[in-house]
């Protein structure tokens, strides 16, 4: 293999096969280096992709796209330890839709590859190189090769940026868990069971007991013929609750109602776990460009959870699209200065305007008694108002019987006036 | 392969589902000294494949089902592990990411 390129790209998810896909097909000579056996190996996530960004980057890409159903209906069920609150929410259009992320990412590095990048699998990159203060290439094992300009796409475990001295070392309280098992289940009782059509799709939003006594949240989605379900799980919540190992947490969810109904007859096929960025902008370092290279996706902190969805693999995927073009844009010279304009691109982007459009949600998520008190409050006065024996209450009646003693009423007035101010 | 049953899986039982290629060597190396004076131990009950065991109070380390999520690293109070991922491509092969 050749010792330089014009860029080396540091992992072949979203975030790294995009830039590398745009690089290449804008005439960089790109390499990708991904630690896995193949792209996407070693990446795991819920299941929804926002289709808008992609469809800019990707010519064709609903055609082409490994897509697996196109979501149309969502689920958010508040649980509490007597029953849940469910509701539905159909449409006829949708913008989302499922998809493996190992499929998808093995996708945009084929994309990167037809348009002439070269990608190599099996290697772990182990740091980077510095020379004269700036960075010049990566080191793996004792390979060092060098180019123009490194992206860093290594996604959450930002082991290389800790090693360079350029974040921190990870928090507990940065990140939330996540842990999900994947059923194959058939396509037909996929679509009876949950009232879809055919390439219809599902994203389904639990929250309150759903993670026992820990405050996150947990997924249940559709793909073709199988179906995920996981939890999500605030790392330093989880410290400080955790009463039984973590894998118990799920498995007592996919043994209630309604999941093993809907999971009887499914055979598992895969469970695995992974770390994401919890809260909007904590993670994002100071800068995301230096002398020599830049930061994407995860490992930028560039992720939006709005706590009924997590949107990460478009904005991974656009911050790789435009770090390539600042790339092009730098004309050669790749000083710090000379980058500084993938900052600029990015806060005029869709994404740092969402990301600053919704720190009040990260502020709101902070808020314990959106994971405990209020689920338990939905159901309660659910329950009091269908459930009674020979009274029949009043909103009202129910309303004021169910928070009694649960939450003050200012506590609850200011709760709600933080929500309906929006974002 | 397991079909959904109606009681819970063991940890070790729903990671029989994978593929795997596991490393000869491990990735991941525990000081075993410091956990003796960890009174929480949060990798036992938080690491999501079980890698950490209590037996009579010491813990026992396995990085055979290691799904590379990193938890470790991050919870433990005492900075006992030494982390870093497989080498080459080995470890978890997830499919259905
Ligand atoms: C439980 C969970 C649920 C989620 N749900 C959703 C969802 O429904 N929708 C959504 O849009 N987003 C979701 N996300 C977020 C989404 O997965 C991420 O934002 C997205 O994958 C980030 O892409 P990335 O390319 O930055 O990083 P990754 O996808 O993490 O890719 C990083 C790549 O770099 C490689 N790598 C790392 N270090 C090295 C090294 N030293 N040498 C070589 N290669 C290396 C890795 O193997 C990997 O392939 C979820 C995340 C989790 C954990
Ligand atoms: S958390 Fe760290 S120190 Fe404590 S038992 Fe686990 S590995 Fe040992
Ligand atoms: S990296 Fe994750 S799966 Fe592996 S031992 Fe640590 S906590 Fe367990």
């Amino acid at each position: 293999m050749k010792s330089r390129f014009d860029v080396i790209v540091v992992g072949a998810g979203p975030a790294g096969s995009t830039a590398a896909y745009t690089l290449a097909k804008k005439g960089f000579d790109v390499l990708v280096v991904e630690r896995g056996r193949s792209p996407g190996s070693k990446t795991l996530y819920g299941g929804r992709v926002y289709a808008k960004p992609l469809k800019e980057i990707y010519p064709e890409f609903e055609k082409k796209a490994p897509i697996e159903r196109w979501v149309k209906k969502e689920r958010m069920t508040f649980m509490a330890e007597g029953g849940s609150l469910t509701l539905e929410y159909s449409s006829k259009t949708s913008t989302s839709f499922t998809a493996y992320l190992s499929k998808l990412s093995e996708w945009m590095a084929s994309q990167a590859e037809e348009a002439g990048a070269v990608i190599v699998t099996d290697v772990r990159v182990d740091s980077f190189l510095k020379e004269d203060g700036r960075i010049t290439g990566v080191r793996a094992g004792q390979d060092e090769v060098r180019a123009g300009v490194v992206i860093d796409a290594e996604g959450v475990n930002r082991l290389l940026l800790e090693r360079l001295g350029w974040v921190p070392k990870l928090e507990k309280s940065q990140v939330a868990l996540g842990l999900k098992e994947t059923y194959r289940l058939g396509s037909e009782k996929i679509e009876e069971r949950l009232g879809l059509g055919k390439k219809e799709g599902m994203a389904w939003f639990m929250i309150g007991s759903a993670t026992g006594n820990i405050p996150g949240g947990a997924f249940l989605y559709t793909y073709q013929n199988t179906v995920a379900l996981g939890i999500v799980v605030f790392l330093h919540k989880a410290v400080e609750h955790a009463q039984q190992h973590i894998f118990e947490y799920l498995e007592e969810l996919r043994l209630s109602p309604p999941f093993s109904n809907l999971l009887k007859d499914g055979v598992l096929v895969e469970y695995g776990a992974h770390l994401t960025p919890e809260l909007g902008l904590k993670l994002k370092p100071p800068r995301l460009y230096g002398d020599g290279f830049l930061i994407v996706g995860d490992a930028a902190g560039l992720l939006l959870n709005l706590g009924y969805t997590v949107r990460g693999v478009d904005f991974a995927a656009y911050s790789g699209y435009l770090a390539a073009q600042a790339i092009e844009k730098a004309g050669g010279d790749y000083s710090a200065r000379s980058l500084s304009i993938y900052e600029d691109m990015l806060e005029e982007s869709f994404i740092m305007r969402e990301l600053r459009r919704h720190v009040r949600v990260s502020k709101l998520m902070e808020n314990e008694r959106f994971f405990t008190t209020y689920p338990e409050l939905a159901f309660a006065l659910a329950h009091r108002l269908f459930e009674f024996e020979e009274t029949s209450p009043t909103f009202l009646e129910a309303f004021r019987e169910t928070t009694k003693g649960r939450v003050s009423k200012l506590r609850l007035l200011l709760d709600m006036l933080e929500v309906a101010r929006g974002p | 392969m397991t079909i959904q049953q109606l009681k819970k899986l063991k940890v070790d039982e729903a990671l029989n589902a994978n593929v795997w290629d596991v490393d000869e060597e491990p990735h991941i190396k525990v000081d075993f000294s410091k956990c003796v004076e960890c009174d929480t131990k949060p990798c036992v009950r938080l690491c999501p494949a079980g890698c950490f065991t209590l037996l009579d109070k010491e813990v026992l380390f396995s990085y055979e089902g290691c799904v590379e999520c990193g938890t470790c690293r991050i919870v433990c109070p005492k900075d006992a592990v030494d982390w870093n991922y497989p080498l080459s491509g080995r470890g978890v092969q997830y499919r259905f990411g």
